[in-house]
């Protein structure tokens, strides 16, 4: 051992000990392996307006369905099955090209009705969906 | 050239790690970049089906909402007027996550919507439903 450091100080040419390098990148690998999660939510977006005044809609751009409290779905006031919702939307869309649609659910359902109302407007190629919640 | 010659009479080699710390550190960069922190909300709802789910970049925000209408973040049970605060300290760790509301299919809608002007008081617009792809299953 006091032969190789003698002889290596002699030939000028020492090496940077990098082991503690090494203990501290594993241990940052490790922590960041365990750390991470891949797992990606799937969601779909909406729009929430705020309860503050807002600007009045002109009825002629907005096509609103209801969701009431037992759970029966009418687009523009007309009681539609939920298989037929999709459908319902592509007709309203026809007429009214640039229309939002407002989704307007009692407090009371269930949000996955919601959320299946919601995604069957985008199916229906809705660009904008809000939500509101129907006054008690 | 000098060096080589010198260590052969030595008898003592050296493994080169050279090759084993590239790998290494390109590693650790790959998990760094990749990282994002996700807080779980506690519980895992079921999730409504939906057609057009799409990817959430940025999800860092999760707040769950159970079939009993219970919301939870960070593990633990929250009350709904206290989201606003815990969301309001996630976004100052990080700017731009965004929040996804994993709400279970038979939550009500009152308190999921609640819970979104509750968000958006704290200053986050970019909101979404978590749902499950109909094509994931």
């Amino acid at each position: 051992m006091i032969e190789r450091k003698r002889r290596k100080r002699s030939a000028q040419t020492a090496d940077i000990n990098v082991t503690p390098l090494l203990d501290i990148v594993f241990i940052m690998l490790i922590f960041f392996i365990v750390t991470t999660s891949f797992r990606k939510e799937l969601g779909v977006d909406l729009d929430r307006p705020s309860n503050a005044p807002i600007q009045e809609q002109k009825r002629s751009e907005v096509i609103a369905v209801r969701i009431d409290a037992t759970g029966q779905i009418f687009v523009e006031d007309r009681l539609v099955h939920a298989g037929a919702i999709r459908a319902n939307i592509v007709s309203g869309l026809a007429s009214k090209p640039d229309a939002t649609v407002v989704v307007i659910a009692d407090r009371a359902t269930d949000s996955g009705l919601m959320v299946r109302v919601i995604d069957q407007a985008r199916v229906a190629g809705a660009g904008k969906v809000s939500v509101a919640a129907s006054t008690p | 050239m000098r060096q080589i010659s010198r260590r052969k009479p030595d008898e003592e080699w050296e493994i080169n790690i050279t090759p084993m710390l590239d790998i290494v550190f390109i590693m650790l960069i790959f998990f760094i970049v990749t990282t994002s922190f996700v807080r779980e909300p506690g519980i895992d709802p079921v999730r409504p089906l939906a057609q057009t789910a799409a990817t959430k970049e940025r999800a860092n925000i999760l707040i769950a909402v159970s079939s009993a209408d219970q919301v939870w973040m960070n593990n633990r049970s929250v009350a709904l007027h206290g989201i606003r605060q815990l969301v309001e300290a996630a976004r100052a760790e990080n700017p731009q996550s965004s929040v996804v509301i994993v709400a279970d299919q038979t939550a009500s809608t009152g308190l999921v919507l609640d819970l979104m002007d509750n968000v958006r008081a704290a200053g986050v617009t970019s909101i979404a439903l978590a749902a499950e792809g109909v094509d994931s299953l």
